[in-house]
C-alpha cells in the first residue's frame, strides 16, 4: 500500500535502523513446503474431525467421565470467600470434619497446603506473571477466593460440609474500579513483601500490577506540530470494554490421585499439561518426574484452561485423604472464581494529514486485573501492540499500559488476549478519523495499512513482556489484507446499501481490520514423535493440546501430506506428559504454526527412514523416490511399494530391522500475523435505538488453510464470541463486589435464535515459515465485531457507542444528545 | 431407592439417591453421554428424551421418571452405523469440543420428530435452549437441515417400497441406496 517505502527508513525502539536489523524478505523454505492447491492430498481437504464419531455417539470421554474408573474417588468442594476484601479471622471446621462421609477438610494451615506463593498463569518458565497467589487464603481479595476445601464420599456431602464451615472475617475497604484503584488513597490490595513480581512498573502502593511504555519517533513533537498547522488534524477518542467469561462448555474439572509408584497423576481439563506439571511440582516441592498430567477430551478452553486453578487444591486434598479426588467447578464458580477477560479503558489520540496519512498515534491502556496478577503485563500490553502493528508505517507511535488490581475476579488469558479490547479502541478510532476527514473508512485505511514485504516495528514497541519480537522488527512475508477487504466488501455489499422504507429505520455498514500472531515469538516449543506400524499406519504423538479445535486432525493432515498416507492412517494420541513429547500448550494461536511445523519435520524424518527401506525394496536410488497414495514410487520405473509392505519390511524384514520413527522439535523467533477484515450490516431504529444485525462477514488470511471445515468453525465460533463482547450483557457486581452473574441465565450468551448469521471467507496466502504455508486462525476472528458494529451504527445513525456492550439504550441516549 | 424405567428400549432398574436428578442417575449408571454444564437447565448439555419430549435431565428429579421411557445419546447409532442425525453432524463438521453435542443431538432428534421439515427460523428457535460455545451455530443449523432431509428420504423410501434404512443406520457412504449426500 501507499506508504510501504517510508517504513524502511524508520528507526526501531532500540534506535537501530531497520536496514541494519530487519529480517530479510527471503525465507529459506523447503521445496516441498509450497504446493499448489491441486498438488495437496491431505492438507486443505475437509477431513472428518478425528474425534467426530465418538463425540456424536456420546463416547468421547471428558475428565468427569473418568470418575467411574476410581471406585474410591472422593468429591471435592471449595469454600470461597463471601466478601470482596478482608482477612479470615477465625475458621471453625469442626462441624464439617465430624460429618459422616467427610474424608478431609483443609485450610491454609493444613500441612498439605503449600504456603509459598505461585501464579495460576500457565505460562512458560520463568512465568512473567507475579507469584501472588496461595492455594488457600486467609487474606481474601475477591468474592470467590478459596479459603478451605473438603473431600467427601460424594458431592452432596462435600457441599454440606463446606456449608458447615464457620468463617469470621475482618472486612476491609474494597475497590472495584481500575481508575479508582490506582489513586493514592485507594485501599491497598497486596503487600509487596508477600509477592514476587518481576514485571516492570509494579507499584503496590497504587495497586499497579504492571506498567510499561514505549515510543517510536517523537509523539509529543508530532502533536506540537499539529497544534501549529492547519493541514494536520488531531482526533481523540476513549473506549471501554467489560468483563467477558469464556463460558467453556465443560467446567474446569480435575481428578488427582497418587499411583502405585508413589507418583501423582492428573486427568485434567487443561490447555497446558506441561506447564501444569512444572508449576505443580514447584509449588508442592515434588520432583517434576513424579507428576503425570494427562489430557482427555476437553470441552473448550478459550484461554480459561490455561490457568492452573483447581489442580493445586485437588492435589492437596489427595495428599490429605490418600484417595483420588475429583474437583469440578460449578457454573457459578466458572463465572466468578475461574478466570475472565480483563476490562480495559483505552484512550487513543492521533495526528493525521488532510490526505489521510497518519503522523502519530498515542495509545494509553488501563486494564482491570482483578484480585491477582495473571497475564497482566502481557495481555494488557497486547491491548496496544498487537493491532498497532497494522499501522506500523505511522512515524510516531507511543503506547502506555497499566494493569491495576481491584477486588474483582481474576483476569487471565482469553481468546484474543487483549487484542479484542485493543481492536475496539483502535479500529473505532480509525473510523472516527476517517469520518472526521470525510474519507471512506477503507480508503483511509488503505493509505496506512501494513502489507506484504513490510517490516512491523510497532508490535515490539514495549520492550518488556514475553516473547518479544527482536530488535529490527517482524518482516511480513504474507499479507492478504487487501484481498480480505475486497472480498468482504463484495460479500456485505459495501457502498451499495438499500435503505429501509420506514424513515425511522437506517441501515449502515461497518468494517474493522484485524491482526493477531501465530504463537509467541521466541517463546514456544513444539515437539513431535511419529512411529510406523507394520500395516503402514502411524502413531503420532505431540504435546499439542486439542481442546476441541480439531488440532489433532490438522496434525494428522500435515503428517499425511509428508508421508503420502491418508490422514485417517495417522493416529494422534492425546497429550500426556509421560508419553508425549514436550509442548508449551494450546495458547497464543500457536498449535498449527509451531507444533504443526514440528510434526512436519518429524514426518520428514520418518519419511527419510522409510525411503531407505523402499530404495532397497525397489532397487532404486532413494533420491528418486516420492511418497503418495499410500505408497512410495520410483521415478524411473513407476514401480511402487506400499507403506504397508515397508512397515512389515522394517519390522520383520531379513536384511535390516529398524522401526521407522521420526522425531523433531520446533522453536522459532517468527510469529507471522494472520490478517482479516470484519464487516457488519445493521439496521437501527432511531426511535428506540434498537438494532438488528443482518449479517457478520469475516474475511481472513490465515495462509494455507489446513482443514476448511475446522477453520470455518474457528472463524464462526470466534465471531460468536466477538459478537457477545459487542452486545452481551456481560458481568456486573453489586456495590459490595458480589457477582450479579452466577449462571448462563444472567449472562446473555448468544443462542441459536439470537446469534446473527455469520459468514466466513478465506483468502489464501502462502506463509513461507509455516507448515505448508499455514498461519494461525483460532483467535483473530475474536477481534472484529465490536469495532465493526460501532462503526456500522455510526454509519447508520451518525452516533458512536464507545463503551461496550452496545445497547439500544446507549444508542438512544446518544441520539438524544445530538 | 430404586427407579424402574424403560431406558434406551430396555427395562431397567436404577439404584439412586432420592435427591438425585435424572442426570446424576444416568451418569452414575455409566450413561455419561449426557453432560453437566450448569445444573440450572440453561445450557442443554444434559438433554435426553423422556416419553417423547426433550428434557433437561439436570432439572428432572429421578423419582419422576418411574415408569417412563427415557432415551439417551447411547440409544442412537454406533460409530460404524450412525443415526442420520449423528451422521449429519459429522458430515457437516457441526461440532468442535463436542461437550454440547450429545444434548444437542437428542434435542434435534426429538424436534425433527415433531417438525420433519423445519425452516431455519424454526431450527434456531428449537435450539434456543441448547448453548454451543464453539461453532457460532452455523454448521449446526446446516446439520439439522441435512438431518431433516436424510430422515425424510428414509421415510420416503419406506413408503414407496424402497429398501428401508434400518433404524440407527446412516445412508452416508452406502453404495446400495440413493438417499445419501455423497451418492
Amino acid at each position: 500500500m501507499s506508504r510501504t517505502e517510508d517504513g524502511d527508513e524508520k528507526t526501531t525502539p532500540d534506535g537501530a535502523t531497520q536496514a541494519d536489523a530487519a529480517p530479510p524478505v527471503e525465507f529459506e523454505e523447503e521445496a516441498n513446503n509450497r504446493k499448489k492447491p491441486d498438488e495437496r492430498t491431505a492438507v486443505s481437504s475437509r477431513e472428518e474431525k478425528a474425534d467426530a464419531r465418538k463425540i456424536v455417539t456420546g463416547e468421547a470421554k471428558y475428565t468427569a467421565d473418568y470418575s467411574r474408573e476410581f471406585p474410591d474417588l472422593a468429591s471435592g468442594k471449595v469454600l470461597r470467600s463471601e466478601i470482596a476484601h478482608g482477612v479470615v479471622r477465625e475458621i471453625d471446621t469442626s462441624a464439617a470434619e465430624e460429618m459422616d462421609g467427610v474424608y478431609a477438610v483443609i485450610t491454609p494451615g493444613s500441612p498439605e497446603v503449600p504456603n509459598d506463593p505461585y501464579t495460576s498463569a500457565g505460562q512458560s518458565y520463568p512465568e512473567p506473571s507475579p507469584y501472588d497467589l496461595r492455594v488457600l487464603r486467609e487474606r481474601v481479595r475477591y468474592v470467590g477466593d478459596p479459603i478451605a476445601a473438603v473431600a467427601a464420599e460424594d458431592v452432596v456431602t462435600a457441599s454440606a460440609a463446606v456449608q458447615a464451615i464457620d468463617v469470621t472475617y475482618d472486612e476491609r475497604d474494597a475497590v472495584f474500579d481500575a481508575h479508582t484503584a490506582i489513586e493514592a488513597d485507594a485501599p491497598r490490595i497486596h503487600d509487596p513483601e508477600s509477592v514476587e513480581n518481576h514485571q516492570p512498573g509494579a507499584d503496590y502502593e497504587r495497586n499497579i500490577e504492571a506498567h510499561a511504555e514505549g515510543e517510536i519517533g517523537d509523539v509529543d513533537g508530532a502533536f506540537a506540530a499539529a497544534a501549529d498547522r492547519s493541514d494536520l488534524t488531531v482526533v481523540e477518542t476513549e473506549w471501554e470494554t467489560p468483563h467477558q467469561s469464556h463460558c467453556v462448555g465443560e467446567p474446569h474439572t480435575t481428578i488427582a490421585r497418587r499411583d502405585q509408584d508413589d507418583r501423582y497423576q492428573f486427568i485434567t481439563s487443561t490447555q497446558v499439561p506441561y506447564h501444569a506439571r512444572r508449576q505443580l511440582a514447584q509449588l508442592f516441592d515434588v520432583p517434576i518426574r513424579d507428576i503425570r498430567v494427562s489430557k482427555p477430551r476437553i470441552g473448550g478452553g478459550f484461554g480459561g484452561k490455561q490457568s492452573i486453578v483447581l489442580e493445586p487444591i485437588a492435589l492437596a486434598l489427595t495428599m490429605a485423604t490418600d484417595r483420588p479426588v475429583k474437583l469440578e467447578a460449578t457454573r457459578k464458580e466458572e463465572f466468578h472464581a475461574m478466570r475472565v477477560r480483563r476490562p480495559a479503558s483505552v484512550q487513543v489520540r492521533s495526528v493525521v494529514t488532510d490526505e489521510g496519512d497518519l503522523e502519530a498515534i498515542d495509545m494509553s491502556v488501563l486494564t482491570n486485573s482483578g484480585a491477582y496478577g495473571s497475564h497482566g503485563l502481557t495481555a494488557s500490553g497486547a491491548v496496544g501492540k498487537k493491532q498497532l502493528a497494522m499501522y506500523t508505517h505511522t512515524p510516531n507511535i507511543r503506547l502506555e499500559m497499566t494493569a491495576a488490581h481491584t477486588n474483582l475476579p481474576v483476569a487471565g488469558a482469553m481468546r484474543g488476549y487483549g487484542a479484542p479490547q485493543g481492536h475496539f479502541a483502535l479500529e473505532g478510532h480509525m473510523d472516527t478519523v476517517a469520518r472526521e476527514l470525510g474519507m471512506d473508512p477503507l480508503a483511509f485505511r488503505s493509505r496506512n495499512l501494513i502489507s506484504e514485504g513490510d517490516v512491523d516495528v510497532a508490535s515490539s514497541i514495549l520492550k518488556e513482556g514475553d516473547g518479544e519480537i527482536k530488535a529490527g522488527g517482524r518482516r511480513i512475508r504474507s499479507c492478504g489484507l487487501e484481498e480480505c477487504i475486497e472480498r468482504g466488501k463484495r460479500a456485505i455489499g459495501w457502498g451499495d446499501v438499500e435503505q429501509p422504507d420506514a424513515d425511522y429505520l437506517h441501515r449502515g455498514l461497518g468494517v474493522a481490520v484485524t491482526i493477531q500472531s501465530s504463537g509467541v515469538p521466541n517463546d514456544e516449543l513444539g515437539s513431535a514423535h511419529i512411529k510406523m506400524n507394520e500395516d503402514g499406519s502411524f502413531i503420532l504423538q505431540t504435546g499439542a493440546v486439542d481442546i476441541g479445535t480439531g488440532a489433532d486432525t490438522a496434525m494428522s493432515q500435515i503428517a499425511a501430506e509428508v508421508l503420502g498416507a491418508r490422514p485417517e492412517d495417522i493416529l494422534v494420541q492425546p497429550s500426556d506428559t509421560d508419553i508425549s513429547p514436550f509442548d508449551y500448550g494450546a495458547y497464543a494461536s500457536s498449535t498449527t504454526y509451531v507444533t504443526g511445523t514440528a510434526v512436519k519435520k518429524a514426518a520428514q524424518d520418518a519419511r527419510e527412514q522409510l525411503f531407505e527401506f523402499a530404495a532397497r525394496m525397489l532397487d532404486e536410488p532413494r533420491e528418486t523416490l516420492t511418497a503418495h497414495d499410500g505408497a512410495v514410487y520410483a521415478e524411473r520405473t513407476g514401480e511402487s511399494v506400499s507403506l504397508e509392505a515397508i512397515g512389515y519390511e522394517s519390522i520383520y524384514g531379513d536384511e535390516k530391522r529398524a522401526q521407522v520413527m521420526g522425531e523433531a522439535s520446533h522453536s522459532t523467533p517468527e510469529s507471522p500475523p494472520p490478517f482479516g477484515a470484519q464487516f457488519a450490516d445493521v439496521t437501527v431504529d432511531e426511535r428506540t435505538g434498537e438494532f438488528e444485525i443482518h449479517e457478520l462477514v469475516y474475511a481472513v488470511d490465515c495462509g494455507t488453510v489446513i482443514n476448511p471445515d475446522l477453520a470455518e468453525g474457528q472463524v464462526t465460533g470466534a465471531m460468536h464470541m466477538s459478537y457477545e463482547l459487542a452486545v452481551g450483557s456481560g458481568f456486573s457486581f453489586d456495590s459490595d463486589g458480589q457477582p450479579d452473574v452466577v449462571g448462563f441465565g444472567d449472562y446473555g450468551i448468544p443462542k441459536a435464535d439470537t446469534q446473527p448469521p455469520l459468514t466466513p471467507i478465506f483468502v489464501e496466502t502462502h506463509e513461507p515459515s509455516g507448515p505448508f504455508g499455514a498461519k494461525a486462525v483460532a483467535e483473530i476472528p475474536t477481534n472484529g465485531v465490536p469495532p465493526a458494529l460501532t462503526n456500522a451504527i455510526r454509519d447508520a445513525v451518525g452516533v458512536r457507542v464507545d463503551n461496550l456492550p452496545i445497547t439500544a439504550e446507549k444508542i438512544r441516549a446518544a441520539l438524544d444528545a445530538t | 431407592m430404586e427407579v424402574n424405567l424403560t431406558l434406551n428400549g430396555e427395562d431397567t432398574t436404577l439404584t439412586v439417591d432420592q435427591s438425585d436428578t435424572l442426570l446424576d442417575a444416568l451418569r452414575n449408571a455409566g450413561y455419561t453421554g449426557a453432560k453437566r454444564g450448569c445444573g440450572t437447565g440453561d445450557c442443554g448439555f444434559c438433554t435426553v428424551v423422556v416419553d417423547g419430549a426433550s428434557v433437561k435431565s439436570c432439572l428432572q428429579p429421578v423419582a419422576r421418571v418411574e415408569g417412563a421411557t427415557v432415551e439417551t445419546i447411547e440409544s442412537l447409532g454406533t460409530q460404524d452405523e450412525l443415526h442420520p442425525v449423528q451422521a449429519a453432524f459429522v458430515d457437516n463438521a457441526a461440532l468442535q469440543c463436542g461437550f454440547c453435542i450429545p444434548g444437542m443431538i437428542m434435542r434435534v432428534t426429538q424436534f425433527l420428530e415433531s417438525n420433519p421439515d423445519p425452516n431455519e427460523e424454526e431450527i434456531r428457535e428449537a435450539l434456543s435452549g441448547n448453548i454451543c460455545r464453539c461453532t457460532g451455530y452455523e454448521k449446526i443449523i446446516d446439520a439439522v437441515q441435512d438431518a431433516a432431509s436424510r430422515l425424510s428420504n428414509e421415510r420416503a423410501m419406506v413408503s414407496d417400497g424402497g429398501r428401508p434404512v434400518p433404524s440407527g443406520q446412516s445412508c452416508v457412504d452406502c453404495s446400495t441406496c440413493s438417499g445419501g449426500e455423497r451418492e
